[in-house]
């Protein structure tokens, strides 16, 4: 059974462009959710404050919606059994979609995975994929 | 003979190894089906039975293992459904039952006979990947569908795989006889008596007609079958033969082989027109067509007759597709695999050309339900941070808007009055939670909203509706203005999610330099509601709680919480829009701080009583799809002379028009009718109730329905009764308790 838990960090909704142009720390996984937001694990708000400079009026907060757990290798493969979709072969990557019927992202890299969801669906997703 | 041995109507029957269950209940001197000819290559229906509670298992193809319960279906009719175990299917997703894999290739080879080896081999010989799949190494192919994706059944579960080619190789079918006596017990077709020969099963008095079974001891008898003579037990005892001269003549037998010709087996070939599939080998011939039928049982699924037959073309059906849908000949679980070349021959002789087969369609084989819905899932219904917390308190939950939620905890009355004369939490987490920002964030929302935003101050809020172009009512909730060019917008919980991509979707067609984030599963949320609910929050450390329709971020509790005043429950009521992993944390000291408040949870039941008092819709529960502001009695919430709205030019043609639908509020005495209750006037259906509760303070039913018909009665007939046209709202009309 996975032991999915809450992923803190911040949650970025800027211009793209600003985005694009946007460093973050080596510890921190900086998912591009969309061309427009990032949910940057374990990074503050400081992390972001150039995001801040350059949009003014971009949205930075504090983000605990998520929750998630690093997969190795063979537990990655146990996870596509439950997906439909084609998972690129470029890493990293952050491929979303259904896992398991679940609304879900996996954040590749070439060490390890990290699969997560929003809190709301955990429950669910542990179930599906145990 | 080994010691092993399944159950067959309740009887132990021992089996040598590498029998089938057919094999081994013919070992044991019984047929799998009581009577009719045996093919034994998974082609006919004729030895399915009930095996380990499961119905329609072709017996041939199904290896024997030690206990495995058999059940012979009924010598006529239909077998029993099997026993459901009746489950939570919103808990259990069918596909714990059945694994599935999946895989890609380049071509799947079904058949490693001699022509699938073959396709096989140049397959490879061209750099293709190859998989070949075949029923006899475990791997049962039951469907081709779209992509191709072609589904197996498997010993561990299902696969689907997914090619660029399917090469069907899967050879041809035996015919069997269609003549009177065709359905006694001892007819086996020539490959099904090698196999029984080569397994050591007896088969007495064997006479063959047609081509002869190699290696198996038999008299061969030429001519035509004529028909074929059984006893009472239902055994065949001899089969007429007549010859080329006319001449009958009748052989005594207790085995009858029949080598009668062949078929292409091709039902997977005839479910995938227009897929890249190729048919190879057997599968692809066209086999000559055995004589038109006269007499005699010619599909044995659905116990069609030749007479049956007959009489449908007599009817004017001479199609086969016709003579097929008229008879049911052919609908049955083998798909035509025994009756299609009978039923063409029947056509053709009548018609002077030869028909085509009829289309299969999955599965080509018996699957059960687990199996198809392999990898398929229920919907999810979201959990609150606090689903626990509710669970815990004795929470009945239900879904709904898309969520799991507390629709009562063991009474709601008590929790309607705790909401009433006390204060009371509710778990509103699943509302939709919006942030729009940036320099045309104003703009935007007076575009997309009928109200006016531009003078909403930051710090204050104000109730709106979310029309479509239409005018119609899609959602409805509240916009909290932050700063200048920030707020926060609230939908419904089952609106959320739609909401967000309306609000996308405009700002894109717009043009609209603004940002948008969804929140909703993020932050969760508690109501606090209650004439003490202000007193209860001074004591969690929010000592100046802000004042009606107004909101601020502070401490409440020692976490941070966004607080948003206003009113659904009728009572002030104050949102407590926090993080949500420490939703739990903050439930927790609200009841401990409210204990000698009567602090109590309220669940969705005492929530819609509540709001109903007020006259507050749910949008979905009380308004249409084409429910306008003013069939709802809400023009108040429209300023028509804004420059610009979304549904601003549909509501002003229509303004002007006769309407015949208002939604009222109604009033009566006694219990509440249930929701859906259709509203009488003058012996017609005026109308429905939308909209249902016993008002404990009130001490009668309130309502919310729908008139539909001009001119609106004032008073209408609800169950029997005589039900008022009530002004809205029905509690605290001058919303005294909710500014409190």
């Amino acid at each position: 059974m996975l032991a999915l838990n809450t992923l803190r960090g911040i949650r970025v909704v800027a211009a793209p462009h600003v985005l694009d142009a946007t460093l973050w720390p080596t510890h921190v996984a900086a998912l591009r959710i969309a061309p427009d937001d990032i949910f940057a694990i374990e990074a503050t708000e400081a992390d972001a404050a150039g995001v801040a400079a350059a949009d003014p009026h971009s949205i930075i907060v504090d983000e605990h919606g998520f929750v998630g757990c690093w997969l190795d290798h063979q537990q990655l493969e146990h996870i596509t059994r439950h997906i439909e979709w084609h998972a690129p072969l470029h890493r990293p990557a952050l491929v979303q979609g259904y896992v398991a019927g679940v609304p879900a992202k996996i954040w590749l890299t070439n060490e390890r995975s990290l699969l997560l969801c929003a809190g709301p669906y955990a429950a669910d997703l542990m179930e599906r994929v145990a | 003979m080994s010691n092993r041995r399944i159950v067959v109507d309740g009887q132990p029957v021992t089996y040598s190894d590498g029998d089938s269950v057919a094999t081994a209940i013919l070992r044991g001197g019984e047929h799998p089906k009581y009577g009719g000819t045996l093919c034994l290559g998974g082609d006919c229906p004729n030895c399915s039975a009930d095996v380990d509670g499961v119905p329609y298992v072709r017996t041939c193809q199904t290896p024997a293992t030690p206990g495995l319960v058999v059940r012979r279906h009924p010598s006529t009719g239909n077998p029993s459904f099997p026993n459901v175990v009746q489950a939570d299917i919103t808990k259990t997703p069918l596909s714990d039952a059945v694994g599935v894999t999946r895989t890609e290739v380049d071509v799947v080879v079904i058949g490693a006979g001699a022509s699938g080896t073959a396709a096989a081999a140049e397959a490879r010989s061209t750099g293709h990947g190859v998989l070949v799949l075949d029923a006899r190494d475990g791997n049962e192919v039951v469907a081709i569908y779209g992509g191709p994706t072609v589904i197996v059944r498997q010993p561990t579960g299902m696969a689907h795989i997914h090619a660029h080619q399917v090469i069907v190789a899967t050879g041809a079918a035996e015919l069997q006889p269609v003549c009177p006596g065709n359905n006694l017990r001892g007819i086996i077709t020539a490959r099904a008596a090698e196999q029984l020969h080569a397994s050591g099963v007896s088969l007495p008095d064997a006479v063959a007609v047609g081509y002869l079974p190699a290696d198996v001891p038999c008299i061969a008898v030429a001519g035509q079958i004529v028909r074929i003579e059984g006893n009472e037990h239902g055994s065949v005892t001899a089969v007429v033969t007549v010859d080329t001269d006319g001449t009958q003549t009748t052989t005594a037998c207790s085995t009858l082989i029949v080598g009668l010709g062949f078929a292409p087996r091709d039902l997977l070939a005839r479910m995938s027109f227009g897929l890249p599939v190729t048919v190879v080998g057997p599968a692809a011939e066209k086999f000559a067509l055995p004589p038109c039928p006269t007499a005699g049982t010619v599909c044995p699924c659905s116990g069609v007759e030749v007479e049956d037959l007959e009489g449908v073309w007599a009817r004017g059906f001479h199609e086969l597709e016709l003579v097929k849908r008229a008879s049911l000949c052919g609908t049955g679980t083998c798909q035509g695999s025994v009756c299609g070349p009978h039923l063409q021959a029947f056509v053709a002789e009548r018609s002077g050309s030869t028909p085509e087969l009829f289309t299969a369609r999955p599965a080509s084989r018996q699957i059960t339900l687990a199996e198809a819905a392999a990898d398929t899932f229920t919907d999810v219904f979201r959990y609150s941070p606090l689903h626990d917390e509710h669970l815990a308190l004795g929470a009945q939950m239900d879904r709904f808007g898309g969520w799991w939620r507390p629709w009562n905890y063991g009474d709601h009355t008590v929790e309607y009055w705790a909401v009433r004369e006390a204060v009371s939490l509710g778990d509103v987490s699943t509302l939709g939670k919006l942030v729009v920002t940036g320099p045309d964030a104003v703009e935007f929302l007076e575009r997309l909203y009928p109200t006016t935003v531009a003078d909403i101050k930051p710090g204050r809020s104000r109730y709106v509706l979310l029309l479509n172009e239409r005018g119609h009512l899609i959602d409805d909730g509240m916009i909290c203005r932050e700063t200048e060019t920030r707020f926060v917008l609230t939908f419904t919980s089952g609106g959320a999610a739609n909401a967000e991509m309306w609000l996308r979707d405009w700002a894109e067609t717009w043009a609209m330099h603004v940002h948008i984030l969804d929140r909703t599963m993020s932050l969760a949320a508690i109501n606090v509601t209650g004439p003490l609910a202000d007193e209860l929050l001074q004591r969690v450390g929010l000592a100046e709680p802000p004042k009606f329709l107004q909101h601020r971020h502070t401490e409440v509790a020692g976490i941070a919480c966004h607080v948003m005043r206003l009113s659904f429950t009728g009572e002030a009521s104050f949102e407590l829009h926090h993080a949500a992993d420490q939703s739990v944390e903050l439930w927790r000291a609200l009841m401990a701080a409210g204990r000698d408040l009567g602090i109590k949870p309220h669940g969705l039941q005492a929530l819609f009583g509540l709001r109903l008092e007020k006259g507050h819709v749910i949008v979905g529960m009380d308004t249409e799809l084409d429910s306008t502001p003013r069939r709802l009695d809400m023009d108040w919430a429209v300023k028509m002379d804004k420059p610009f709205f979304l549904g601003q030019s549909a509501l002003a043609r229509t303004a002007t028009l006769p309407d015949h639908r208002r939604l009222f509020g109604f009033t009566m005495p006694g219990a509440a009718p249930i929701e859906g209750s259709p509203i009488w006037s003058a012996g017609n259906i005026v109308g429905h109730v939308a909209s249902s509760f016993n008002s404990p303070l009130m001490g009668h039913a309130v309502m919310l329905g729908w008139l539909k018909h001009t001119p609106f009665p004032e008073q209408v007939q609800i169950d029997g009764r005589t039900a008022s046209i009530t002004d809205l709202p029905f509690y605290d009309s001058e919303g005294r308790r909710a500014r409190a």
